[in-house]
């Protein structure tokens, strides 16, 4: 625990939702000590708590705000404080963790922490050097800046839909660049907001260290997005282009597709660089006078013929599992790789050669027992990072933070909870309502399901 | 105001190629990193050869990609896999607090650019080392292009139509997305020096960063089993793209704001309808509700109903392009564009950086470099060589 680079930084969690809790946690990851400002008023609690699931065996249980398994992949190793932020007593007690902490996350709209008196000003009066990330849709200044924002509805509007889509057949029975945009789904902006935010603090760690000067981060998710797809957006300053939706085509690459395999909704993708490639891929097709074919002879011909090409492709690929096709091509030297769902991740031997995905030991309270979660995309060699720990239970570091941090005193903390400004259950909670398997199957939201 | 100088004083030096190592330094050099590119002489970056290109012509120094991932970057030339060149690297690396590659680890030895090697003489460095699947593991040594690694992340399978084939993006979004990463495990690799004065080695799988996404479908199997798929075609058609008039929006059912909210904003009398007040009973009537939304948002463009959507406090959007991007007024309000002239792409305004901080302004301070622009600058002038070891280091095909 020593020795991880952000030991000894305390930070304060007001986030909700997905960006900014994964900040957290990998923050948590990193070594830093992550209270999560958690409340037990069920209409403000962190709706991944609440309505997220999934819930093992797709049960809620009694405890259901501590069984989420999305809430617990993003707010794995950290404390949990409850504070009911309506009353000032709670507005006086963030102030004071605030003090003795370092960073402070958040993603409510402006008006919201203005509202409070919990924007960056005021906090800064309580602690000079914070560093403190406010995340919102589209920023704190703008004509949009009070607008709320929700990651699917916002990946769109940041540009996404413009370079991707499925290709559209032509008049001429071709396949041609689509016109109807498409979406990365799962939530993609708030990845990027998350990675950005973990970034921005960690600069200003180094920049305080250096300086004795706090920051503010003002992330808006929009302008964020945006900058991920500034290729396409600086393609449009310099020649007017729009759009890119090639379906899964390169405007190099050919052939550069995701064809179907044996079983169902199995895929694997392939791409042939350059010529090198393609002679090696019409061996591994056993097809070798393909690479003789003058329609494929070199990489304009190529790229010219892919409706041809993806057509011989798929016939071969459909007989052969993903994993096959995967290693007849990549023991040639050819990049191919099959389109895995979670499952088959989790199965995969290369992410469980490299513990991608790690462990965590529930409290028994939860019923939660051993479960595996997503891990991180990078290690250290130096400081590597301790085995996951569970989310906090609602509460649990109450006492720690109010009394041992804090100093107050068992009076002051039991008038608290009389008021029900701090507790570690959730008042006024609704089980959530659970939809069967076999019916989330029916509505398509999801392929299927295996009793585990 | 102060330009944006969070990481003053630390060189980095990026021997990467394509996206993945450059963006990673280009963050790093946004954020007030000295960063100096070392590429390949006469050959360059790859990445210089991928299109688009400024006006469309498809010159070295005219790649759009490589000119967005290089900015606030000087530019050396230098053949690592010769002596003398190798000679060269470790008078670079004596200056450098960071080195950022993303070769193949197979070939990472061959250039002299393994992690041992490297810090043999530089016990301090923090070596940044992206590839598809990382550093170890029995794919290791796998080829894999931006589109195999997100079918191999796991996030294509979820991306597209659930009964089509899955869907990627066209702009290299795994690649960019591991750039990021590996700049968030830099800076934390930086923050561990300065406490210990010890460096290392930073190992980043980018499809390992993309799967770090499926927050929701790898509990969905681990809690119950159950596979989540592609987006649905069937259901209300809240939360997909729809279309309106000239174009795309996504109507949004969440927020905080009753139903009542949301018919009101489309304005069509049907959806007050009490059946589509609940969640439960927009499910059972998903096919009804779709054909009545699509006949309420054909009455509307999409940028006025998105607007009115933010003022009544839901959160619609819309499906942007790239101009639309451009000449956006929040983005404009923001200055998230900054004018650069480039020697030879010429003058246009790139996107800047995400966030806004406290801590200064953000500049494009210089163009992507030319092949082998710096050349003189670092050599001769921070290393020390003299204008003639230039002229015979340049003749021997060493820079």
């Amino acid at each position: 625990m020593t020795d991880l680079p952000l030991s000894g930084i305390r930070v304060v969690d007001l986030s909700r939702v997905f960006a900014m809790p994964y900040a957290g946690a990998y923050l948590a990851d990193l070594g830093a000590e992550v209270i999560k400002v958690d409340c037990c008023q069920a209409q403000f609690v962190d709706t991944t708590r609440t309505l997220n699931g999934p819930y093992p065996d797709n049960d809620p249980g009694e405890l259901y705000w501590e069984r989420a398994g999305t809430f617990q992949t993003l707010n794995r190793g950290k404390r949990s404080v409850t504070l009911d932020l309506r009353s000032e007593d709670a507005i006086g007690i963030l102030k004071q963790l605030v003090s003795v902490s370092d960073i402070v996350l958040e993603n409510f709209t402006p008006r919201v922490m203005q509202r409070f008196g919990l924007d960056y000003a005021n906090l800064r009066a309580v602690k000079p050097d914070l560093i403190m990330v406010s995340n919102t849709g589209y920023g704190h200044s703008g004509p949009w800046s009070n607008f709320g924002a929700m990651a699917t509805a916002l990946e769109p509007t940041h540009g996404t839909g413009a370079f991707m889509g499925y290709l559209d057949p032509g008049p001429d029975g071709r396949l041609h660049d689509g016109g109807i945009p498409n979406k990365m789904g799962n939530s993609y902006t708030d990845f990027l907001a998350s990675w950005t935010a973990q970034l921005a603090v960690i600069a200003s760690l180094i920049h305080r260290s250096r300086t004795g000067k706090g920051m503010w981060v003002d992330l808006a998710m929009y302008q964020v997005g945006s900058s991920f797809i500034g290729e396409g957006i600086l393609d449009f300053a310099f020649n007017g282009r729009r759009t890119r939706r090639m379906g899964n085509r390169d405007h190099t690459m050919s052939p550069h597709g995701c064809y179907p395999c044996l079983g169902q909704d199995e895929w694997v993708t392939i791409a042939v660089r350059d010529d090198r490639d393609w002679e090696a891929f019409c061996q591994a097709l056993g097809q070798p006078s393909l690479a003789g074919d003058s329609r494929f002879a070199h990489p304009t011909a190529r790229h010219g013929h892919q409706d041809e090409l993806d057509e011989i492709i798929s016939r071969w690929t459909s007989t052969q599992s993903q994993y096959q096709v995967m290693e007849a091509l990549q023991s040639a030297g050819i990049p191919a790789g099959p389109v895995l769902n979670a499952k088959a991740l989790l199965a995969d031997p290369q992410y469980r050669a490299r513990g991608f995905f790690q462990p965590a030991d529930h409290a028994d309270e939860t019923g939660l027992g051993r479960k595996e979660y997503v891990g991180r995309g990078w290690s250290l060699s130096e400081s590597p990072i301790n085995p996951i720990r569970p989310a906090p239970m609602l509460g649990e570091a109450n006492d720690y933070v109010l009394s041992r941090m804090l100093g107050l005193n068992d009076e002051e903390i039991q008038r608290l909870k009389d008021a029900g400004t701090v507790g570690d259950t959730l008042a006024d909670a609704q089980t959530p309502s659970i939809v069967p398997l076999e019916r989330q199957v029916e509505l398509g939201w999801i392929s299927g399901y295996d009793e585990l | 105001m102060t330009p944006l100088g969070l990481l003053d004083g630390i060189r980095v030096l990026d021997l990467g190629t394509e996206v993945s190592g450059p963006f990673c330094a280009k963050l790093l050099a946004d954020y007030g990193a000295d960063v100096i590119k070392v590429e390949l002489p006469g050959v360059g970056d790859p990445a210089r050869r991928m299109g688009p290109f400024a006006d469309d012509d498809p010159h070295p120094e005219k790649s759009i990609p490589f000119l967005y991932i290089n900015t606030n970057k000087r530019g050396v030339t230098l053949d690592t896999r010769n002596p003398t060149g190798r000679g060269l690297l470790e008078a670079l690396l004596q200056t450098a607090d960071v080195l950022v590659e993303n070769v193949p680890p197979a070939h990472a030895e061959d250039l002299g650019l393994d992690y041992a090697g490297l810090t043999r003489n530089n016990p301090g460095l923090v070596v940044t080392s992206i590839t598809a699947f990382g550093q170890s593991g029995p794919y290791r040594d796998y080829s894999a292009t931006d589109l195999v690694n997100c079918a191999f992340s796991g996030l294509m399978y979820h991306t597209g139509d659930s009964d089509r084939e899955p869907l990627r993006n066209s702009l290299n979004q795994s690649l960019y997305v591991a750039g990021i990463n590996a700049a968030v495990a830099t800076s934390a690799a930086l923050l561990h020096r300065m406490a210990t004065g010890r460096g290392q080695h930073v190992d980043v799988s980018a499809v390992e960063c993309l799967a770090a996404h499926l927050v929701q479908p790898v509990p969905y199997y681990t809690y119950m089993g159950a596979i989540k798929g592609r987006r649905p075609v069937r259901g209300s058609g809240f939360e997909e793209l729809m279309p309106a008039r000239d174009g795309y929006v996504i109507p949004s059912v969440q927020g905080s704001q009753p139903w009542s909210a949301i018919a009101g904003l489309i304005g069509l009398e049907e959806l007050h309808d009490q059946r589509f007040a609940t969640g439960s009973g927009r499910i059972e009537h998903g096919e009804e509700l779709k054909q009545l939304l699509i006949q309420g948002l054909a009455e509307w463009d999409r940028k006025p109903l998105f607007e009115a959507s933010g003022e009544s406090r839901l959160v619609f959007g819309m499906a942007q392009d790239a101009g639309d991007l451009f000449n956006c007024p929040q983005l404009r309000e923001r200055d998230f564009f900054v004018e650069v002239d480039h020697p030879v792409a010429g003058r246009a305004e790139y996107p800047g950086m995400g966030p806004r901080l406290s801590g200064g302004v953000y500049e494009i301070r210089r163009p992507a470099p030319l092949l082998g622009q710096h050349n003189t600058e670092v050599y001769r002038d921070e290393l020390g060589y003299s204008s003639q070891d230039l002229v015979v280091l340049t003749a021997s095909g060493v820079i």
